[in-house]
């Protein structure tokens, strides 16, 4: 007969009974401290992966300085981060988030970088009750595209970002320091901006013709086309001299190619998404010299981080001596959602409790370095606004470099530089 | 009819796997009962896929279409007619059904390959069409308000168990649905369709009409799973609801790898596409590069994925489908 080590009942029993003593030991001071799980979900990979080009960076930045904890009310809570990828796909971020919420149980849900990922892991918070900030999305499609009503609110979901009549304003302030034939060109697509931008009601449209611009809009175009001819026609057959729109980047240089090819040179052109990234102006060459765009941060901004003490400047020079590549607007705004929710759960009465996270998150007051942000002065409840001026990209010694050339809105901002029409 | 031991073995295993299910709610947490949910409109997407390519040679890569269908039907029902989402869901899946039937009088003048492409097109078109309705958010989305879901239930907790109910509800319609389906008379004709379309009709089986009523039934089933799974999501876009990568790619490899043409393979696939997703997700694109590794892999070798490999040795089927002769008359 074969010996096979086994347990007798009577070492079983004693086992058990050891165990049940040892719980009731007092635990190492380490283990006892509770830890607040912050859930993350950002566009990783995908079409836009560039937003979360600066994620490694700024998670980095937290966990080191929260290594030893945060105290709260005379209490230290260990602080984790749980990151999940939305792979730029609505499907997979509403997933995610219910992951973070039912698996990781987390006590406070963010996301950034447009509406395919902030809206619905901000839905699923809203409807689990699960405390919620978000960022980096226009505030009109996170607030309207999810439904939500200005008189109401939502009770657990928190956003901040400039909104439609910011970059309207921006552009347009762009635009009245050139001289042109006010001739405006439009290519927006069919997806959450370009609809928003198109509207009739509360987009571009009725500005301009307040402001004395002929629009030309050939009408929304699917996402990621790969032939512009008909656009590029409509535009020199009227005569555009100021280009807009908000595109993807790959649509950007499909668009700016055939542009180019068609022989249609237009003097202004101004775009949102595409064009706020260094990384698209460089991959353009000579091509990218004199676009412009809407700027929500830069390090010539005079906010600080609240968290970190940096100023606009240190937090870029710092992100470019660690990861070597050019700063990114994402960057701090990945930056200020940490240092908002850091601050919120500062100030809760008890981090362990969802509704005590989400009335100190409402009841935000708060520097960040985007600029301040408070939930209780928004244009509707359970939104904040940033600042947002106008830049233009000019290539020096074969680098992208990005000057504030309008700042109406927001003059702390200041303004590095003059519109420059391309090619004049 | 004498029951024998084998019938009697698996009874006992379906009750069994029955009851663990149907208790969920019981003793599973949230993550658990959110990841099941998940599998079981993986499984019942797979099996009706399985159903149309396997069992009637129909290779729809445009399944996706109904999944939309369904789950812009869900939020159009319960948003602007006001339905209870209990009573939305059902009707969301009768009015897919009803849209395939046009939907299948274009696809089904195509064959083989361009049935196929044929099939992914038509799901392009209600992507682009629905970009079009503004008043379901367009290209950008629109998200169920929250007070709709809120109002199945009184309670999180009665909420979710009821959740949990009926995607398991459905995900068993479909599996005995096709079984009892299989083993009657339609599925004598299918099979028949499947192996030699021209034998079949030769011998009196009206081809086309059981093909067209299998890809009505199965966009009807598809739709139903995908007001299910946008009621999950809360939010639906054009590009999420036709999604060909959610909706088609995803249930095809599980198909596959799986084993294709048999009740038993694609719950193997989903397990085994599941686990994978949970150790690999994180990977990005990584994970799709692996996935496709696998699957390429998995046909190589057995062409009849895994359900083959543990087939190879002994014959043993849990969904008895196929016909033998009496050893002892």
């Amino acid at each position: 007969m074969t010996t096979k080590p086994t347990l007798s009942r009577r070492q079983f029993g004693a086992g058990v009974a050891a165990l049940g003593a040892a719980s009731t030991l007092p635990m190492p001071a380490l283990a006892q401290s509770k830890t607040i799980k912050i859930g993350f979900v950002t566009p990783q990979t995908g079409p836009l992966a560039v937003f979360a080009e600066s994620d490694a960076f700024v998670l980095e930045q937290f966990r080191t300085q929260l290594a030893s904890g945060l105290e709260i009310n005379g209490e230290t809570y260990n602080v984790e981060f749980i990151v999940k990828d939305s792979q730029s796909n609505s499907n997979r971020a509403a997933t995610v988030a219910q992951e973070l919420m039912f698996d990781d149980e987390v006590h406070l849900i963010t996301a950034t970088s447009t509406p395919d990922t902030t809206n619905p892991v901000a839905d699923q918070a809203e409807l689990n009750e699960v405390p919620c900030l978000t960022n980096d999305t226009p505030w009109q499609p996170h607030f309207f595209g999810r439904q939500g009503d200005p008189a109401k609110g939502f009770d657990w979901t928190f956003h901040f970002f400039w909104g439609l009549e910011d970059v309207i304003s921006t552009f347009t302030g762009i635009w009245n320091q050139t001289e042109t034939n006010k001739v405006v060109g439009a290519l927006w697509p069919n997806d959450p901006d370009g609809n928003a931008w198109g509207s009739p009601d509360v987009g571009f449209p009725p500005v301009l013709e307040a402001q004395g611009y002929t629009l030309v809009d050939p009408g929304r175009y699917q996402v990621m086309s790969d032939d512009f001819s008909a656009q590029i026609s409509a535009f020199k057959a009227a005569g555009v001299e100021i280009l807009t729109g908000v595109v993807p980047p790959p649509d950007f240089t499909t668009f700016w190619l055939q542009a180019a090819q068609q022989g249609f040179e237009p003097k202004v052109v101004t775009f949102g998404k595409a064009l706020e990234f260094p990384q698209v102006i460089g991959s353009l060459g000579d091509r990218g010299e004199g676009l412009s765009t809407e700027v929500w941060w830069s390090p010539g901004h005079p906010y600080s981080s609240g968290f970190t003490g940096q100023s606009s400047a240190e937090l870029a020079a710092a992100y470019e001596a660690a990861t070597g590549n050019p700063w990114t607007m994402p960057l701090a705004f990945k930056h200020s959602l940490f240092e908002v929710a850091i601050d919120a759960l500062k100030r809760s009465a008890d981090p362990m409790d969802p509704a005590s996270i989400r009335d100190a998150l409402r009841a935000t007051d708060y520097q960040s370095v985007v600029g301040p942000v408070n939930f209780m002065t928004g244009p509707v409840p359970n939104i904040s606004k940033t600042p947002l001026v106008g830049g233009q990209w000019h290539i020096e010694d074969g680098k992208p470099v990005l000057e504030i050339v309008e700042n109406d809105d927001h003059p702390a901002i200041a303004k590095t530089a003059d519109v420059t029409l391309i090619g004049g | 009819m004498p029951v024998s031991n084998t019938d009697a073995a698996r009874i006992g295993f379906f009750l069994a796997v029955l009851i663990g299910l149907a208790t969920g709610p019981y003793w599973a947490d949230r993550g658990t009962m959110r990841l099941l949910i998940e599998a079981f409109y993986f499984l019942a997407l797979a099996q009706l896929w399985n159903l149309l390519a396997g069992y009637s040679g129909l290779i729809s890569v445009g399944q996706q279409a109904f999944v939309g269908l369904g789950g812009y039907m869900l939020f159009t029902l319960t948003m602007f007619a006001g339905m209870p989402v209990v009573v939305a869901l059902p009707l969301a899946g009768v009015l897919t059904g009803l849209l395939a039937w046009p939907t299948a009088m274009v696809a089904f003048r195509l064959s083989g390959p361009h049935f196929a492409i044929g099939t992914w097109v038509i799901a392009e078109v209600y992507r682009l069409s629905f970009a079009q309705i503004s008043a379901l958010g367009g290209g950008s989305g629109i998200s169920l308000p929250t007070d709709i879901v809120r109002g199945m239930a009184d309670g999180r907790a009665a909420r979710e168990s009821m959740t949990y109910w009926i995607a398991l509800a459905i995900m068993l319609a479909v599996i005995f649905g096709i079984w009892v389906l299989m083993r009657s008379r339609v599925g004598l004709g299918l099979g028949a369709v499947r192996d030699n379309e021209e034998a079949a009709t030769s011998v009196g089986v009206r081809t086309v009409r059981l093909k067209f009523g299998v890809f009505v039934g199965v966009a009807a089933m598809t739709g139903m799973i995908g007001a299910l799974i946008f009621l999950q999501k809360l939010r639906i876009t054009p590009e999420a609801a036709f999604s060909v990568n959610d909706w088609s790619v995803l249930v095809i490899f599980i198909v596959v790898i799986g084993g294709i043409g048999s009740l038993e393979g694609p719950i193997l696939g989903c397990i085994l596409f599941f686990v994978l997703r949970e150790f690999l997700a994180d990977l990005g694109s990584w994970y799709m590069v692996i996935l496709g590794v696998i699957s390429v892999g998995i046909m190589l070798l057995e062409p009849r994925g895994l359900w083959g490999m543990v087939n190879r040795k002994r014959r043993f089927t849990l969904f008895p489908i196929t016909r033998q002769v009496d050893q002892n008359p």
